[in-house]
């Protein structure tokens, strides 16, 4: 039988091709995802990872040649219908939405009609084969919300490249400096930060504010009068910033993973986030994880947390460990690409088999 | 009655009744909660440190029906009480009425029909009959909007409308507990550094940072009764209890507050008025309302009677006409 084409030496023969739709571009932490993601060398073996970046209006009119779509599209109703296309001119391909927004704690703050946003959701979700939850807290609500049937739920928490942060030194012993990374915007609770940190005395202390944002004006005026509040503006080296910074506060109305808290806990320094969505996935070691908006909890925290008390191989394990996990979740839903292909493939090929031995 | 055996399984439905000092009214309460025709149920008493015969009553009742238990505690206040029956309480459903207040037959079951078949679904309300101080139903109602309960109808309305009236899912319960520095005992869902305002604190908390909806039933399913409160500084006190609220929750969604506040302030003035003028305190009941009305005229738009007549009934109160109205407005049901 060598004449007849052997499908699953075609499919080791090429590499899959995943198609990442992008429609969000700004520096962030989606786009350093995505960068870790066609960086890595274990990965590349098995799949060739692609990123397109895509305008609203064109994905819907879409045809990849490709054999794995993975969305990293934001999900409302507006989209929907170009999502349905997407579904329907690719047919062959396996489609994948990775879910970088909601979750329990955006639901609470921004969604006055939960019904409807859960229809909206479920019928997106449904287009897709496999939906990719951020963190185990998005996931297990996802599934609690039925938004998800289970089995076509992954849980894959995002990794970037965190050597840097790895080879950090370690913290000063008596915190000086606390450090806050994001965007200046509601979802980040920067406000609360300032709140807090105004109720620490003494001159020690600073409060480091890393990031640009519609919020700056107001953040200000709440941190005005207080020297040691800082405002630094985005950073294009994170871990450089993180250098310089004893403790980190996280302390967001929602979050869908937060790599900020991982890069901290891999720069060993202490972690006080709020115990919102994918932040407590963070739990740990270093890290204490105080209510939203209990500002108080927060200053106590803060007042408190010295050291995360991580050795530098601690430290290394937990990026290694991070980076696997990451790369293994990947490996596996593109694996499970190439057995279902081929279990496609054997469905066609076996009676033609068995008629040739006949 | 019928005689329940005891059963070691947890029911479906636990129904919390938090007494202070309510010997008199107690035993209604319990009645009525055991006649409930849904009745795999849990009753748990708090006796929060009475002074009275609450805690004999409770027990006596506790032996002729062993769904109903009794927990004691130093005094804690509402809040405290209502935490300590969480604690204690082992089903999925978890209900709350107060040691002076009583439940319509059919509720537990409406409730737990609603909650089985939405489950999105964490608190489940209904409307309230009126009582009197003696117990005798009034012709007055509380009414809520049922559906398209957001944060901020919650804030500017409270459809719940009293402590007698919610029915919970555990889990939501479980969503907004936590366990404050200086509590060794059990976790808190209720803030116990309140006094007043407790209610609407926890059902703003739960709206604001769960993704539990929050949606009513058809029905007056709570007799609720209403004391006269007959002081000014019981006003202000309830007043300032809101306002701290309103200060504790800001920093979960600044936005919203900046947004809502001032039409909520208004609602809850308009609210205090309508207290006064029940009993009878015209001069304040006007000065409340020029506040409310100062703070946000949105009470005027969205409820344009219920204002109106608020207004007519602050100006009229003093007066022998006003008197009369009030009179036909809280006669009994049964005259």
């Amino acid at each position: 039988m060598t004449f007849l084409k052997d499908p699953a030496l075609c499919a080791s023969r090429d590499l899959t091709r995943v198609v990442h739709l992008v429609d969000d571009t700004t520096p962030g932490g989606v786009m350093r995802y995505l960068d870790f993601l066609r960086a890595d060398a274990t990965l590349a073996k098995a799949a060739e990872h692609i990123l397109r970046p895509v305008s609203r209006g064109e994905v819907g009119r879409l045809s990849l040649d490709c054999e794995v779509i993975v969305s990293h599209l934001s999900v409302n109703w507006r989209a929907l219908p170009s999502l349905i296309a997407l579904r329907a001119r690719n047919t062959a391909a396996r489609l994948i939405h990775v879910e970088h927004s909601y979750t329990a704690g955006f639901t609470a703050l921004n969604v006055p009609s939960r019904t409807r946003f859960f229809t909206l959701l479920r019928s997106a979700y449904a287009l897709f084969d496999t939906v990719v939850a951020v963190s185990a807290a998005q996931g297990e609500w996802l599934r609690t919300r039925a938004l998800v049937p289970w089995d076509r739920l992954e849980i894959i928490r995002p990794a970037v490249d965190l050597s840097d942060f790895a080879s950090l030194p370690a913290p000063r012993a008596q915190p000086r400096v606390i450090g806050a990374f994001g965007r200046l915007d509601r979802q980040k609770g920067f406000d609360t930060l300032i709140l807090a940190f105004r109720r620490i005395p003494g001159n020690d202390r600073v409060l480091r504010l890393h990031g640009a944002g519609a919020d700056l004006a107001m953040l200000k005026s709440l941190a005005a009068g207080d020297a040691r509040i800082q405002f630094h503006g985005h950073v294009a080296d994170p871990s450089r910033a993180m250098s310089e910074v004893d403790i980190v506060a996280m302390p967001s109305r929602w979050e869908a993973y937060g790599i900020a808290a991982l890069e901290a806990r891999v720069a060993g320094r202490p972690l006080v986030a709020t115990s919102v969505d994918g932040l407590r996935d963070h739990a740990g070691p270093g890290v204490t994880l105080v209510r939203p908006g209990a500002v108080d909890e927060l200053a106590e925290a803060l007042l408190v947390t010295t050291s995360s008390g991580q050795t530098s191989a601690e430290r290394d394990a937990l990026a290694t460990l991070s980076e696997t996990a990451t790369r293994d979740g990947w490996s596996r839903l593109t694996l499970r690409d190439k057995h279902s292909n081929n279990a496609r493939h054997a469905k066609i090929e076996i009676p033609s088999l068995n008629r040739a031995s006949a | 009655m019928t005689h329940v055996l005891p059963r070691t399984s947890a029911p479906t439905a636990s129904v919390v009744v938090p007494a202070f000092n309510a010997a008199a009214t107690l035993e209604h309460t319990l009645t009525s909660l055991r006649l409930q025709t849904y009745q795999d149920l849990e009753i748990i008493v708090v006796d929060d440190g009475s002074t009275d015969d609450t805690p004999q009553i409770a027990q006596a009742i506790a032996r002729q029906d062993p769904r109903l238990r009794v927990v004691r505690q130093a005094n804690r206040g509402l809040a405290g009480a209502r935490n300590s029956g969480i604690a204690a309480a082992r089903a999925g459903y978890i209900g709350f009425c107060d040691a002076d207040d009583q439940w319509a037959p059919g509720k537990l079951a409406a409730h737990i029909a609603h909650l089985d078949a939405n489950p999105l679904v964490g608190l489940s309300f209904s409307g309230s009959q009126l009582m009197d101080e003696n117990g005798a139903l009034m012709r007055r109602a509380q009414k809520p909007r049922l559906t398209g309960i957001g944060a901020a109808h919650i804030f500017k309305r409270n459809p719940v409308g009293n402590g007698s009236v919610p029915v919970l899912r555990r889990a939501a319960l479980e969503s907004i507990a936590w366990r404050p520095s200086c509590e060794r005992e059990r976790d808190w869902v209720f803030d116990e550094t309140f006094r007043q305002s407790e209610d609407i604190e926890c059902w703003l908390r739960l709206a604001l940072s769960t993704d539990w909806e929050i949606e009513g039933i058809r029905g007056l399913l709570t007799r609720y009764r209403i004391t006269s409160g007959g002081l000014s500084a019981a006003t202000d006190r309830q007043f300032a209890a809101w306002e701290r609220m309103v200060e504790k929750l800001t920093p979960l969604d600044p936005q919203f507050f900046d947004r809502y506040a001032p039409t909520a302030r208004a609602y809850q003035l308009r609210y205090l008025a309508r207290r006064a003028v029940s009993d009878g305190r015209g001069v304040e009941a006007r000065r409340l309302l020029r506040r409310a009305f100062a703070s946000s005229p949105w009470p005027l738009i969205e409820e344009p009677i219920r204002s109106g007549v608020t207004l007519a009934a602050a100006t009229l109160v003093d007066r022998p006409l006003g008197r009369a109205l009030h009179r036909v407005a809280t006669r009994p049901a049964s005259a």
